[in-house]
């Protein structure tokens, strides 16, 4: 049995969630449905732990890869294997699922057992999205994953839910079918093939890689989102339920960068290299632009919706920066934004779960009645806006090295988000935590419980641990990323030239 | 790993015990605060004779970030610059943690109060002792933070949450610049190590930089000024000059000690440190040498005309440091860098003395400015210490205008401008004489006597405290052992040995002299024999008058022309243009299904509605642009023409389809036309 789970741990991750569904659909009691959720999610995080644990942070290439055939006529595999920036984003997802079925214990009253099995539904599509090395295998569970989030906006969701879930279709699907697009051109164009690693080799004209990059690339920034692609989000994350937003903005997201990474640099790098000045812009106006949107936002949820913009701005400024420091800082910056915005998705949760408002103005001097709760929320609020020592300082930090080899302008620009990032997180805090409630129904409620402190404290302690000690984690990622930009600059030098 | 490293990490180990033990520790947050830095500061003295006996020290700890080429090692580097801060902060931070154990006694977040002044502690010891820009700049800003956190202690106080936002956003947009600087110096010299960098300064000489070649302009700038003055644009923040000096004073609403910690031991020192720290790199730019001479001066001679105005004993405080930290900043950018670190000690001690008696003073008064009834003669010794500790501020300057600076301009060979800063020097030492007595006069006219009745906090500690404030004006006798033992830590011109200061009575040093009692005999006369009205006649004295009580409008236009412009822009787009994207890009997707529709509402309706929409838009451009130069009466116009544009929008997206159905239509002619332009691409 161990060895068995020692050569297929891969498997093992993936088949884990699956099997939790099929074991919640046995079993009758509510909370055995929690239990087991909490179990499985938990047993895939352990996994994903050992796989971590056994990961050879030396080697660029894909490890602990499973091949099996799956459709032959059509040359589609079931193939998985992660490198050194997958496994992170594994790592992200695996850690945010058992927090997410926590936060929904008592939050959730409806239909548990439904809620519960969307959870694990998402947290297996997104891990095979993550070590997908068959593009067709990718595309399937990139758009399973649509549907469960977008069962939890219309069913568990706020009053605003049919419109956001609408939206949020809308989008997905256009980006999917986009992505279907680019991928079945590939498909004809790299030699009828699926296959991720052999399609990274082959050399296609600038034409079809342009056409082919145009298509991945709304399908990628309409997923992470970059503006003006981005409206689905803030309302997507605010009407959604607590478990939802942390999915969505704690992994969903990361989706979009990923496949940048995976597929765009690797298989197509001369249309990366043309349109690279443009998405550098479009980043830092991402940035700068969510930012500001975030400084109107009078909603909690739709405040920290808008930092995500500006958050992910990051990412597709590193990755386009074409360097070492660039990428692995939009990589952290990924897995970071993940830790914390979760964390923040999950606070306000908490606190919804007290009140049923989301509004800043029905809060104010919080710290009386519930001074952990606070303290908690304004690490995670000054974590969020990457205050120097929290994980976000670091990815946010690489990709600003990384940007100043192609231009200082950008640099400063990206620079002024972070400021505005702190400017709105520390009024938001201001608003609800300090000062007088105005409301003295606020006096009354009761500080965080064990179960919210146990969601909260995991991530606490990642965001300090990234901040002080981003080591692992780098080091992790390091030989991937240099094959990545090596493999870049081989085939266009100028690409590492300054500006 | 040598014990050294202790010196941070006690103070962080008193706040994470603090913090974790979860008001375990409630009431008693300061017996474990004090032991922890009492601890730094005995290794500190060791640090000091070891740093006296055998120059510097480097403690490499572990590698805190590899990526490529970018390697930063967390360490230490402790020279005589270092051991000499780490004396003061440690030191300082120890009597103020003292202090406040009496002080706090009966508040509610007691064990919170330590465990962040343990931290505030711990990050400016870290920025003292990094061997390490990007290290630097990490604890650079966690002292914005534990500052914002200490300012925010009484978070009931509405005015308290709103000067903690407002100090932490002041810091955090200077604070752009260091981290640009960081971002800059890793480009421009591959690594972030100081030492390596100050090493290689020299060498950069020369070096440009063009920072708007993607706008096709070209105008290069020296690569270290621009580093040096984006370092200095943080300074401005942490150490309050002059465009960034509005927190300082609003950080009054933390208690009594915070304002000691953040005046005497902390966050403000860290600005002059690090332009000492840096000098060698700052004197490869004369430039921006210049620049840093100047803001310092202005901040000098505005902080100590704004002093003069003020009545608050606290906010004269406040206007004091700022004056004195921009002598400082300005006997940096003189090139002065060892009279800087001296007067850096010096004012860090003296200040700290102040804000304690004056703590005591004020705790006894209830609420400022208003008078004890029941004034207490045994503790007329508290307001004498008062007194003469309002005395004891004049010293710094005068002692650092004496001989050190002639010698020193001539040895870094920055003659310019030196006769107006002279000039400046000495108005601002007759400016903070007068103000430091005049605030000693009203505080004994006032009767602003009595004490709390407690040994720590009395009038016994606090004549400890004297005395051992007395010690640092000792210090003054011993400058040119002073000069000797810095010399080697910071940045020259000429090389090592050159030229040695000394302190010799001479005309440099009896003009300040009498310039300063000529000070404290104007305010004398002024506020004893009530000649004030004289002044007051002349309309223009009373005008500069009112400007200066109100600092100079800096809050007000800061909030009028930065803060609401910007929440009131955020907003519109928020309202108008995000809501329009949202709209045009669904409008899109709906696009294919309501072409037809759209076609004949543009033959029918649409061009009216469009000629109306694009009206109102041209019209709301220019009134926004109006508002923002005219404030006042215009925001219902912009209001009515927003809602115009917004009506219009709404009107606009009234025929856009809603149903579920029409999505799936639109859905389904997107794929035809995917598979379509598929089927384009393959063939």
């Amino acid at each position: 049995m161990t060895s068995f789970v020692a050569a297929h741990i891969l498997s093992c991750i993936i088949a884990v969630p699956f099997l939790g569904i099929a074991a919640m659909a046995l079993v009758r009691d509510e909370q055995w449905v929690r239990r087991t959720a909490l179990i499985a999610t938990l047993v895939t995080f352990g996994l994903s732990l050992i796989l971590w644990s056994q990961f050879d942070a030396q080697r660029a290439g894909m490890q602990f890869v499973e091949r099996v055939e799956w459709m032959p006529t059509f040359n589609i595999q079931f193939a998985v294997g992660v490198d050194g920036i997958s496994i992170l984003m594994v790592l992200l997802t695996t850690l945010l699922c058992p927090l997410c079925v926590l936060s929904s214990w008592t939050a959730i009253t409806t239909r548990v057992r439904a809620f519960m099995m969307l959870i694990l539904l998402v947290e297996g599509a997104m891990i095979v999205v993550f070590t997908a090395l068959d593009l067709f295998l990718f595309f399937m569970m990139w758009e399973v994953t649509m549907i469960p989030m977008y069962f939890m906006i219309l069913l568990w969701g706020g009053p605003g839910r049919v419109a956001a879930g609408l939206k949020f279709v809308l989008y997905s699907l256009t980006g999917s079918l986009l992505l279907l697009v680019a991928i079945l051109g590939l498909h004809l164009e790299g030699g009828r093939t699926f296959d991720i690693v052999a399609l990274a080799t082959q050399t296609y004209s600038p034409d079809v890689q342009m056409w082919i990059f145009a298509m991945f690339f709304l399908a990628f920034a309409i997923k992470l989102p970059m503006v003006p692609f981005h409206t689905w989000l803030p309302d997507a994350h605010s009407e959604a339920p607590t478990a939802g937003s942390v999915l969505l903005a704690g992994v969903l997201l990361k989706m979009g960068g990923y496949g940048f990474l995976r597929f765009c640099l690797p298989i197509l790098p001369d249309a990366c290299v043309t349109v690279a000045p443009f998405i550098l812009w479009a980043s830092v106006l991402a940035i700068v632009y969510g930012g500001y949107m975030a400084l109107a936002q009078s909603d909690l949820k739709k405040l920290v919706a808008y930092s995500s913009v500006s958050h992910m701005g990051f990412v597709t400024l590193g990755i386009f920066a074409f360097n070492n420091q660039g990428i692995q800082g939009a990589v952290l910056q990924m897995f970071n934004h993940g830790i914390t915005t979760g964390a923040l998705f999950l606070a306000i949760g908490q606190l919804y779960d007290r009140t049923h408002s989301r509004s800043i103005g029905d809060y104010g001097g919080l710290h009386k009645p519930m001074p952990r709760f606070v303290a908690l929320l304004c690490f995670f609020s000054v974590a969020g806006f990457g205050l120097p020592g929290t994980a976000n300082f670091i990815g946010e930090f690489l990709v600003l090295i990384g940007t100043s080899q192609r231009s200082f302008v950008l640099v400063l620009l990206a620079m002024s988000g972070i400021v505005l990032a702190a400017a709105y997180m520390l009024w938001m805090l201001q608003r609800v935590a300090l000062g007088q409630p105005t409301n003295p129904a606020i006096l009354r409620l009761p500080d965080v419980s064990r179960r919210e402190l146990i969601t909260l404290l995991p991530l606490a302690v990642a965001v300090l641990f990234v901040g002080l000690y981003p080591g692992p984690l780098m080091e992790t990622m390091d030989a991937s990323v240099t094959n990545l930009v090596e493999q870049l600059t081989s085939l266009r030098p100028e690409t590492v030239a300054h500006e | 790993m040598s014990a050294y490293v202790l010196i941070p990490l006690l103070p962080l180990a008193a706040c994470l015990v603090l913090v974790l033990s979860d008001r375990r520790f409630e009431g008693r947050g300061h017996r474990i605060a004090i032991p922890a830095i009492g601890l730094s500061f005995i290794l500190s003295v060791g640090a000091f004779i070891e740093v006296l006996s055998n120059g510097p020290i480097t403690v490499p700890l572990y590698r805190f970030v590899d990526s490529g080429t970018l390697v930063v090692d967390l360490g230490f580097f402790i020279d005589q610059l270092t051991v000499l801060l780490l004396l003061l902060v440690t030191g300082v931070s120890g009597v103020v943690h003292v202090y406040s154990s009496g002080y706090m006694i009966g508040d509610a977040r007691h064990s919170r109060f330590f465990a962040v002044t343990s931290l505030f502690t711990f990050a400016m010891i870290m920025v003292v002792m990094s061997s390490n820009l990007l290290v630097t700049y990490v604890f650079w800003e966690i002292m914005g933070l534990c500052s914002y956190l200490l300012i925010a202690h009484s978070a009931q106080r509405p005015a308290a949450g709103k000067a903690a936002t407002k100090a932490f956003l002041v810091n955090a947009v200077a604070d752009v610049g260091l981290g640009f600087a960081v971002v800059l110096t890793f480009a421009t010299f591959g690594t972030l190590d100081i030492q390596e960098v100050l090493a290689r300064a020299g060498s950069m000489d020369g070096q440009t930089i063009n920072l708007l070649g993607w706008a096709g302009v070209d105008c290069p700038i020296g690569t270290v000024t621009l580093i040096t003055l984006s370092m200095f644009m943080a300074v401005c923040g942490k150490s309050a000059q002059v465009p960034f000096h509005v927190w300082l004073p609003f950080a009054m609403e933390a208690p009594t000690p915070v304002s000691a910690l953040i005046h005497a031991a902390t966050m403000v020192n860290a600005g002059p440190f690090l332009l000492v720290r840096m000098s060698p790199l700052l004197i490869v730019s004369p430039a921006a040498m210049t620049v840093i001479a100047v803001m310092g001066a202005t901040t000098a001679l505005f902080g100590a005309l704004v002093a003069l105005t003020q009545s608050d004993i606290k906010k004269t405080l406040a206007y004091s440091t700022i004056s004195q930290l921009g002598f400082m900043i300005m006997t940096c950018g003189v090139g002065a860098f060892v009279a800087a670190s001296f007067h850096l000690l010096a004012h860090g001690c003296l200040k700290a003395f102040l804000f304690l008696s004056t703590g005591n003073a004020l705790e006894s008064v209830q609420a400022h400015g208003h008078v004890d009834a029941e004034a207490r003669p045994e503790a007329k010794s508290s307001a004498a210490v008062l007194v003469g500790a309002l005395l004891l501020a004049c010293v710094p300057p005068l002692v650092i205008f004496s001989g050190p600076y002639e010698s020193m301009w001539s040895s870094q060979g920055f003659v310019s401008g030196r006769v107006a800063f002279w000039g400046i020097g000495l108005v601002t030492v007759f400016l903070t004489a007068m103000y430091l007595v005049r605030g000693a006069l009203s505080a004994l006219q006032s009767g602003l006597f009595g004490a709390r009745p407690s040994l720590l906090s009395g009038p016994y500690f606090l004549s400890i405290l004297a005395s051992a404030t007395m010690l640092g004006v000792v210090l003054v006798t011993v400058w040119t052992r002073f000069a000797e033992f810095l010399t080697p830590a910071v940045g020259r011109r000429l090389p090592l040995g050159e030229v040695v200061p000394t302190a010799t009575l001479s005309v440099p040093i009896l003009l300040p002299l009498a310039v300063a009692i000529g000070g404290c005999g104007c305010a004398y006369v002024l506020h004893i024999t009530r000649r004030t009205s004289v002044l007051a006649q002349s309309t223009w004295m009373k005008r500069c008058y009112v400007h200066l009580l109100n600092k100079l409008y800096f809050d007000e236009f800061y909030e009028a022309y930065v803060v609401e412009p910007m929440l009131r822009l955020a907003r519109w787009l928020s309202r108008i243009v995000d809501l329009r994207i949202d709209r045009g890009i669904v409008g899109a997707a709906g696009g294919t299904v309501s072409l037809a529709r759209w076609l004949l509402r543009v033959v029918d309706l649409g061009i009216d509605r469009g000629v109306v929409g694009a009206g109102g838009r041209t019209v709301g451009l220019a009134g926004w642009l109006w508002e923002f130069f005219d404030t006042r009466g215009i925001g219902d116009n912009v209001d009515r023409l927003a809602y115009t544009v917004d009506a219009a929008g709404h009107a606009l997206d009234r025929g856009e389809p809603r149903a579920l159905q029409h999505h799936l239509l639109i859905l389904v002619v997107s794929l035809v036309a995917a598979i379509g332009l598929f089927y384009w691409l393959v063939q």
